[in-house]
């Protein structure tokens, strides 16, 4: 009987083990399951529809969207325009769509820099520990118990300047802590997993942990924190706006609402420059919400399916209906 | 005190067949991961299954206790309990036979306790979703169920947490033994416990099995504990079962190439030392098994050289055989030895 | 090469408050542990879960500081080490081995990448010469064909695999030490020999030093060279790992020999079931820990801590009983 050498390692891969896409185009894992989750699958839709059209907006828009023309004013919407138009003429449609590339450019440009000063800042504190950790905390903290939006009222209204990236800024720097203690907490779950202690262990050095290591593994949280921080922009720009308190000589979706509102529009049965912009608000928003909902259940794993499942099992096993309805209950 | 002590003969297993599988085939989406297994289990008899992680094992148990959820559905074969065929039962007959004919310990259930119920009062629910009884009866029955597995009654009003690794497996298994069910499942009941703690899992299995007479379906990739405690041993190998022998003779005469490999994966801790070999590469994938015998690409027996028989070894699935009482194998080579 | 050992510990101690932010109690995690390792022989540290071996192995990863006692690395204090290129140059002599083999591996890493952050890192080879060399790697712990491996990631490998490729890591820095914390536990038992002859090879042909961190006595008889047997944060016995296993002075190394499966010895083995749990002591008085769970219990157990006393040549244990400190006459 051939005995085989003790000393042949040889370990074989194992025949069929097959890798995500084709060829060079490695789609990640993580997003090819947005995609198929119907949820995030209908907001991605929404969300990209509503970038066609912000993308668009020069060439379906006329020229000057606040252009006044008060022979045309009061219009109901018509082929002619498709929204109507204002008390002063102004064609809605052109303003909603207009206001789309507003809305959007301030959404991820607050999105993005709450959520790298998040990350940089809660991921830091948790891996490094001790007094960085202390520090930081105490900054979140306090930016925390500040109320954001009477803070977003009185720096609007003390500010000379409103323009688009005053706001993203305002918007971020009341929101990226509420996020960074979210990804905080998710680091230091992470930062006992031996795949970080072994790369302490080989001597990497914390920046390159931090980014290289725990970073990547976050990447679905990150995205979480910066469409919520998109949506919450959306809404406290629009309703900044709406007070009066934006930036008042810019295309939005709130201005219109604003001047609508201002102007007693509905009241005189003109329903039109109030509902097509906060339509197009809504639906933005609802699109970014699924979006999110769709993260959370795609990356708030099969862990958490997979504790209810066993559980569950547990449950169906001893007696079912009634011990699984309450384990259900319970672990919800 | 510790002592070593010699155990008292062994219970005979009874004749009546308990439990039967023929020829039972379970798929995921389109893969097999149990492909034509055959299995007895008579009255008060410890079987003991043993095979790699994915062999599917744990597949097999899952069917028996009727908890398998889609994608995976039985797509073959028939699971026989006391002569009645389970597939096909309804949902509510199936819920009572959970539990009150065969139960199971699955994998890391000691985890699956809920961590915000007392331990007592989890029997309760248990007990109620079976039984018309007062809560204080079944409390009592906990505490006693409880003094059963080792454990002082009075733990009955503790929480998961408070009670160490190996006291929740018992707990699990006192909950498995509540309604004294005919046959019992063990999938991995001791892996991640320490050997000492393992140790007195096991002894106490084996007391119980010997006071309440229930038969055990052991499932595990550790054979030592197999050959320590089962009846009657059978090997699993990508989706099915290559070799079934009695517990006794399974050491010295298994014949499978793999089952000899496993056995000679164990380092002994008496007696000469020697280079061990294992059993090099790994299991095949089941979406794509390796044609004819699944074993031939890891087999030291497996040899072009020997061009007649690595054509079958190759393009053949070899059957069971019975090469002696009790005793069946699935092998070419070895069926070729036999003529 | 320095005839220095590689590694030696002398009475490492570490404990962990608990109860809260008031701290009123200390857990004794590691107890009075000394040993040293030597280049080309593998010890083995065994006890169950709670003794102090994981905490052990992590100390001298200096994942945690000690309490009291000396980590000596090639005879110099290893904890008086602070400037980067000094811990560098520690970490890359002394590396570990987890046990678990997915977590210690990053998910969303290639296996190349794996194996050259520490080529990079430690500068080990020049920048043209990394890829044949995570190749060699890859083909010295026996993952071939290496160019397919490299490019896999961890969840495209089997547990054997991903163990390979932590194991395949640690030898990139061509360390003095590996320190290597239950490699084979949650592995197949098919699986695991083929994990331990790797661990014997690469002592035999690479000259490390190894510790084997188990709970597994056969693993570790089949493997080691001296074994030490650790209860509640104390080495409690000390040797040959042959002759600790043949004739174990104390109580608890018998405990641990009875309980462990021996398919050779098909008669049962029976042991009492036991009081009270074998984990770290929480401010323990001074006496034998193992009293609770000891059949050999003499007054003396309960009046004072044994010391570790070299009862045979080359063989201590920590036991009024079986190992009595001499009497001074």
């Amino acid at each position: 009987m051939a005995q085989l050498e003790p000393t042949a390692l040889d370990v074989r891969l194992t025949p069929g083990a097959r890798r995500v896409g084709r060829g060079r185009l490695r789609v990640p894992g993580w997003l090819a399951l947005l995609v198929r989750n119907p949820k995030s699958r209908l907001g991605l839709g929404i969300v990209a529809f509503m970038v066609l059209i912000a993308i668009i907006s020069p060439l379906i828009a006329v020229a000057h969207p606040n252009d006044f023309n008060l022979l045309a004013a009061k219009q109901a919407p018509s082929w002619h325009h498709l929204f109507g138009t204002t008390d002063q003429g102004s064609d809605v449609f052109s303003q909603v769509v207009v206001g789309a590339r507003r809305s959007l450019l301030l959404g991820a440009t607050a999105g993005a820099m709450a959520t790298v000063v998040a990350a940089v800042l809660g991921i830091t504190a948790a891996y490094t520990g001790g007094i960085v950790d202390e520090i930081i905390n105490l900054l979140t903290n306090v930016f925390l118990t500040i109320p954001p939006i009477p803070l977003l009222v009185v720096v609007s209204a003390y500010l000379k300047a409103r323009g688009l990236m005053t706001m993203a800024v305002v918007i971020a720097v009341v929101l990226w802590a509420f996020e960074a203690r979210i990804l905080r907490g998710q680091a230091l779950s992470l930062k006992s997993r031996d795949f970080v202690v072994a790369s302490k262990a080989a001597g990497e050095s914390t920046p390159r942990i931090v980014f290289g290591e725990l970073m990547p593994n976050m990447i679905s949280r990150i995205a979480a924190a910066f469409v919520l921080v998109f949506y919450v922009a959306l809404l406290v720009d629009a309703g900044l706006e709406f007070l009066g308190l934006g930036d008042m000589q810019a295309t939005s979706w709130g201005v219109t609402v604003y001047w609508a509102q201002v102007n007693s529009t509905v009241l005189q049965g003109e329903w039109w420059p109030f509902i097509f912009p906060s339509l197009a608000l809504g639906i933005t928003v609802l699109g970014l919400v699924l979006v999110l909902a769709g993260i959370d259940e795609v990356s708030n794993p099969r862990l958490r399916t997979e504790r209810i499942e066993r559980r569950g099992r547990l449950a169906l096993l001893l007696g079912g209906r009634v011990l699984a309805a309450r384990t259900a209950q319970r672990s919800a | 005190m510790t002592s070593v002590v010699e155990a008292p003969v062994e219970l005979r297993p009874r004749t009546e067949t308990l439990l039967e599988l023929k020829g039972l085939a379970v798929e995921y989406g389109r893969v097999r991961a149990v492909d034509g297994v055959d299995l007895e289990i008579r009255a008060g008899e410890i079987v003991g299954l043993a095979g790699e992680s994915g062999c599917g094992k744990s597949t097999v148990a899952n069917a028996v206790m009727q908890i398998l959820r889609p994608p995976a559905r039985i797509a073959g074969g028939s699971i026989l309990f006391q002569g009645e065929e389970l597939t096909g039962k309804a949902a509510e007959e199936l819920r009572r036979y959970r539990w009150r004919n065969v139960s199971m310990v699955f994998q890391s259930a000691m985890n699956a306790l809920n961590p915000v119920m007392r331990v007592g009062d989890q029997f309760v629910d248990m007990m109620r979703a079976h039984e018309r009884v007062s809560k204080r009866k079944a409390i009592a029955d906990a505490g006693e169920l409880l003094e059963l597995v080792g454990i002082d009654a009075r733990r009955v009003r503790a929480y998961p947490h408070e009670l160490s690794g190996g006291m929740r497996q018992r707990v699990i298994i006192a909950m498995a033994l509540a309604l004294r069910p005919e046959l019992v499942i063990l999938d991995e009941p001791t892996t991640a416990l320490d050997v000492v703690v393992q140790r007195e899992i096991l002894q106490q299995i084996q007391e119980l099995q010997r006071k309440l007479e229930f038969a055990v379906l052991f499932i595990t990739h550790d054979l030592s504990l197999l050959l320590e405690v089962a009846h009657r041993i059978e090997i699993m190998y990508a989706g099915e079962i290559v070799e079934t022998a009695p517990a006794e003779k399974f050491a010295t005469a298994a014949r499978h190439p793999y089952s000899r490999g496993l056995l000679q994966s164990f380092p002994p801790l008496t007696g000469p030392k020697a280079r061990l070999t294992g059993i090099p590469g790994a299991p095949p994938d089941l979406r794509d098994p390796p044609s004819g015998c699944r074993f031939h690409p890891r087999c030291p027996q497996c040899d072009p050289g020997n061009a007649a028989l690595y054509l079958r070894q190759t393009t053949e699935r070899p059957r069971l055989l019975e090469i002696a009482p009790g005793h069946h194998v699935a092998c070419h080579l070895v069926e070729e030895e036999a003529r | 090469m320095s005839a220095v050992a590689p590694l030696e510990v002398r009475n490492l101690e570490k404990r962990f408050p608990i109860g809260g932010a008031l701290h009123h109690a200390h857990v004794h995690a590691v107890d009075d542990v000394s040993f040293v390792l030597q280049p080309g022989r593998i010890t083995a540290l065994v006890g169950e879960s709670g003794s102090g071996k994981t905490t052990v192995a992590r100390l001298l990863a200096r994942l945690y500081d000690p309490t009291a006692g000396t980590v000596l690395f090639e005879g110099e204090d290893a904890s008086g080490l602070r400037r980067r290129h000094e811990i560098l140059n520690y970490r890359s002599q002394v590396q570990m081995i987890f046990q678990d083999p997915f977590g210690s591996l990053n998910p969303v890493k290639t296996v190349r990448h794996h194996l050259e952050r520490p080529l990079r890192i430690h500068r080990i080879v020049p920048s043209g010469e990394i890829r044949r060399r995570v190749h060699e790697l890859l083909e010295i712990v026996g993952l071939v064909p290496p160019e397919e491996v490299a490019a896999k990631y961890p969840h495209e490998l089997s547990g054997g695999q991903r163990q390979r490729v932590a194991i395949a890591r640690v030898l990139a820095v061509e360390p003095k030490v590996i320190l290597a914390d239950e490699p084979t536990s949650m592995l197949d038992v098919s699986i695991r020999i083929g994990i331990l002859n790797l661990m014997l090879k690469l002592k035999e042909e690479h000259d490390i030093a190894f510790l084997y961190v188990t709970h597994d006595l056969a693993s570790a008889r089949y493997i080691a060279d001296d074994l030490l047997v650790m209860y509640a944060g104390q080495v409690v016995e000390s040797g040959p790992a042959e002759r600790v296993l043949a004739e174990p002075l104390h109580p608890y190394t018998r405990l641990l020999i009875d309980a462990a499966p021996d398919p050779a010895a098909l008669a049962g083995k029976r042991i009492e079931p036991r009081k009270g749990l074998a984990a770290a002591a929480v401010d323990p008085p001074d006496a034998c820990r193992f009293l609770a769970r000891c059949p050999l219990a003499v007054a003396a157990c309960s009046a004072s801590t044994p010391a570790l006393v070299e009862a045979r040549p080359g063989q201590a244990a920590r036991c009024h009983v079986t190992a009595p400190a001499p009497s001074i006459t």
